[in-house]
């Protein structure tokens, strides 16, 4: 009924393999983007920089690990140090005179690079074990941050972001700042929306569902691990770089930390493994909701209903976030992408009740 | 309906106090943005800390309020993650917080160029970065307390002074190893080749749980005195794997972190003669604590539990507070109501030989210096409190100094 299948005959190949066949979908992502370009005009300063911009910023790296997790079926619990890698390079490159285009690029093939390094521990292992050699990445890129003054900043090992042009626009303003991430999420949702519907997709999957059977049929699984690991962590690496320059403007390795890749972690998870829609729900989640809980209950104790000591006022929320979490994975162990397919599902074809996948 | 009633009391109750708020404290409120770590890393801390600040803010809004104003807090959890504090940070400022303090270095390193493009003041006290007291530099930024430079000065100061001198002694500094356990390195390096010390660091993983591997290392090299600095639950695995590895309490020298708590943790009388370097006198003696006993806490208006009351922690959020309310006075005598960033940061540079009646070492706070002379005491435990080994002090400023100016240059320069 809403997303009306009548009508849609699909006479071509391009037609069939369009991103979205179906008009509701397509008009749905029409409206969504209008209205993230609308944004700063419609919401205010504190929503459009705490909120929007950071949600969009973590949107883009959950996407990039759910191509390495949920596509090629890597596991990565060092992706904070892939965006670390990232951040510094950029402002490194930026302060030695590199346009921040470049850098940008530069970011990336550093983080690919080195994320490539430890990649190549996937041809080797799987599983749990994979997950031991990443972590060692973030607690060897850590340590190598912190002990060389030359690339944390000296003592304070803060770094400052400099005064940059993108695309001949000065990144000042909350505005440019807000669209420049924009552009960048659209940028990777379209790529790992393209990579999943293409030949490369299908390889990582093949690979993720069976290595050996993937070699089988002609799927040689070192080449795509290691494109999965420097796909993956390219664009990790200019999230990083855009994490810095739009969101934080002065980089610390604290804000690159083992439990910030343990979130991002966590927004694939909730989100839906390897699922687009899941990245951006799943970073909504894990990134805003603690926020928005902490502010609800800040509201409700203001009325001073109930006698209770600030400590637990401030634990409370956690336990909120813990409990949903546990709800949603016991709920949909599939993850909010999940969710939200049923509904549309449901919607596909009511008022009748039967779906069709 | 029992609950109903008890609610519809509680609607009435705040709407009672409401009213009173109005009628006692006629003039608009100055609002202080807490928006700290309660539930992440320095839990411990914060909530000791947070209290104090809380407590002594009470105390001055029953006893009417900076110059008739009272003072509101804005109080908010920020997880120690610095999205989570910078969407605080922005919200507290729409609501009109002239003052922030996020008491959590990423948090506040994060928050820097934001509070200095839009004009409110961070006091930074014991934590973000030891260059901000370059006041020229940072104007909005007030470590008000020593840094943790001038704490290790003192240190090696007090070594100097009391414990044989510093000439040909083997010193070692173990840390944590972080950003903020590497700080104290710089100045302890130009301090051996001034007066001729062995110093040799010892970095241990964190959180500093585990040390041991650390301290097998420490013992080989003989140390005459132990410089330990780390935060939280590691510095109790930092005495006790220091006194296990034979080195004499006397001897073991803490950074400012370092409590009744963590004594406790220790166990027993093992860690009589530990000395620290103190920048706010603990106990309940100064005058204002006990004025918090008496105003605050007796009719119980505390915010926290009452054995909390004149622990390390509680007085140093007393004694940032005290700070704060005492620029808010002058910013308002001198440039009158309503108070912003900007005159409130005046306020703070007006500030000159404050010690909150005894409770802290004398600060003058000037438009250059916004540490405040790096100004501290050594104490030692003693089985039952921090007793002060030496009056109030400072040391080697000018090495302090010049470290300051370099980092504050390289600040200036990544702009």
């Amino acid at each position: 009924m809403f997303y009306r299948l009548s009508g849609i005959h699909h006479t071509r190949y391009e037609s069939a393999r369009a991103l979205w066949p179906v008009t509701a979908d397509r008009r749905i992502v029409q409206g969504l983007l209008l209205l993230a370009v609308a944004a700063p005009f419609l919401l205010s300063d504190l929503y459009l920089t705490s909120y929007m911009l950071p949600w969009l910023i973590w949107t883009a790296a959950a996407l990039s690990l759910t191509l390495l997790m949920g596509v090629a079926g890597q596991l990565h619990f060092g992706f904070a140090a892939v965006m670390a890698i990232g951040a510094y390079t950029s402002i490194h490159l930026t302060r030695a005179g590199v346009p921040f285009e470049l850098a940008l690029l530069g970011a990336g093939l550093m983080a690919a690079l080195i994320g490539c390094l430890f990649g190549a521990a996937a041809l080797r292992v799987k599983g749990l074990y994979l997950v031991m050699a990443t972590l060692a990445m973030q607690y060897l890129v850590e340590w190598t941050i912190i002990n060389v003054p030359a690339i944390s900043g000296g003592a304070q090992a803060t770094l400052s972001t400099p005064d940059v042009t993108f695309l001949f626009i000065p990144l000042q303003s909350d505005g440019a700042l807000y669209y420049t991430a924009l552009l960048w999420t659209v940028v990777v949702t379209l790529l790992i929306m393209n990579i999943k519907r293409s030949s490369f997709g299908r390889a990582l999957v093949a690979v993720r569902d069976k290595d050996f059977a993937a070699s089988v049929i002609g799927v040689n699984p070192l080449k795509y691990k290691l494109l999965a690991f420097f796909a993956s962590s390219f664009l990790g690496g200019v999230t990083g770089a855009v994490l810095a320059f739009c969101y934080y403007q002065a980089v610390t390795p604290e804000q690159f930390g083992f439990n910030v890749s343990i979130q991002l972690v966590a927004m694939v998870l909730v989100g839906g493994l390897g699922s687009v829609i899941g990245a951006y729900l799943g970073a909504g989640f894990v990134l805003l909701l603690p926020i928005v809980l902490t502010n609800l209950l800040a509201f409700v104790a203001q009325f001073d209903l109930i006698p209770i000591s600030f400590n637990l006022l401030s634990h409370i929320p956690l336990m909120v976030y813990g409990a949903l979490i546990i709800g949603v994975i016991l709920f949909e162990p599939l993850g909010l992408a999940k969710i939200y397919d049923n509904i549309r599902k449901y919607f596909l074809v009511w008022p009748f009740r039967h779906t069709q996948s | 309906m029992k609950t109903l009633l008890k609610g519809l009391a509680g609607v009435a109750g705040a709407m009672a106090l409401a009213v009173g708020g109005t009628a006692s404290a006629d003039k608009e409120p100055i609002k202080f943005a807490l928006l700290q770590d309660f539930t992440a890393v320095y839990t411990f801390v914060s909530s000791e800390y947070n209290q104090g600040q809380q407590d002594y803010l009470r105390l001055i809004n029953e006893t009417g309020g900076v110059e008739g104003h009272p003072i509101e807090t804005i109080i908010r959890d920020t997880a120690n993650e610095p999205q989570r504090g910078l969407e605080a940070y922005n919200r507290a400022r729409r609501e009109g917080a002239v003052l922030v303090d996020f008491f959590s270095t990423p948090v506040s390193r994060a928050a820097v160029n934001r509070v200095l493009r839009d004009e409110v003041v961070m006091i930074t006290a014991l934590h973000g970065r030891g260059d901000a007291s370059h006041g020229e530099t940072f104007p909005f930024v007030f470590p008000m307390m020593a840094t943790y430079w001038s704490q290790a000065t003192l240190l090696a100061d007090y070594i100097d002074r009391h414990q044989g001198g510093l000439a040909n002694k083997r010193i070692a500094l173990v840390h944590i190893d972080s950003p903020f356990g590497r700080e104290p390195l710089p100045v302890l390096q130009e301090l051996a080749q001034q007066k001729g010390f062995q110093l040799r660091s010892f970095g241990y993983p964190s959180p500093g749980t585990e040390q041991s591997a650390t301290w097998s290392d420490v013992r080989r090299y003989r140390p005459d005195h132990v410089i330990i600095w780390g935060a939280g639950g590691g510095q109790q695995v930092s005495v006790r794997e220091a006194i296990r590895n034979g080195i004499r309490p006397q001897n073991i020298l803490s950074v400012v972190w370092l409590s009744e708590t963590d004594a406790r943790n220790v166990g027993g009388n093992h860690m009589n003669g530990v000395k620290r370097f103190e920048a706010v006198a603990s106990g309940r003696e100064p005058a204002v604590i006990q004025d918090i006993l008496t105003h605050v806490v007796e009719p119980g208006l505390g915010a926290g539990p009452a054995a909390n009351v004149g622990s390390s922690y509680y007085n140093i959020g007393v004694a940032t507070m005290a700070v704060a309310v005492e620029a808010a006075r002058l910013a308002i005598r001198e440039f009158g109501a309503p108070l912003t960033g900007d005159t409130l940061r005046r306020g703070f540079e007006m500030i000159e030989g404050f010690d909150a009646r005894g409770l802290m070492p004398p600060v003058t706070l000037t438009a250059t210096d916004h540490q405040g002379g790096g100004y501290g005491r050594v104490s030692q435990w003693n089985g039952q409190t921090w007793e002060p080994l030496t009056d109030w002090s400072n040391a080697f400023q000018e090495i302090v100094w010049h470290e300051i100016e370099k980092d504050a240059q390289g600040f200036r320069d990544g702009r």
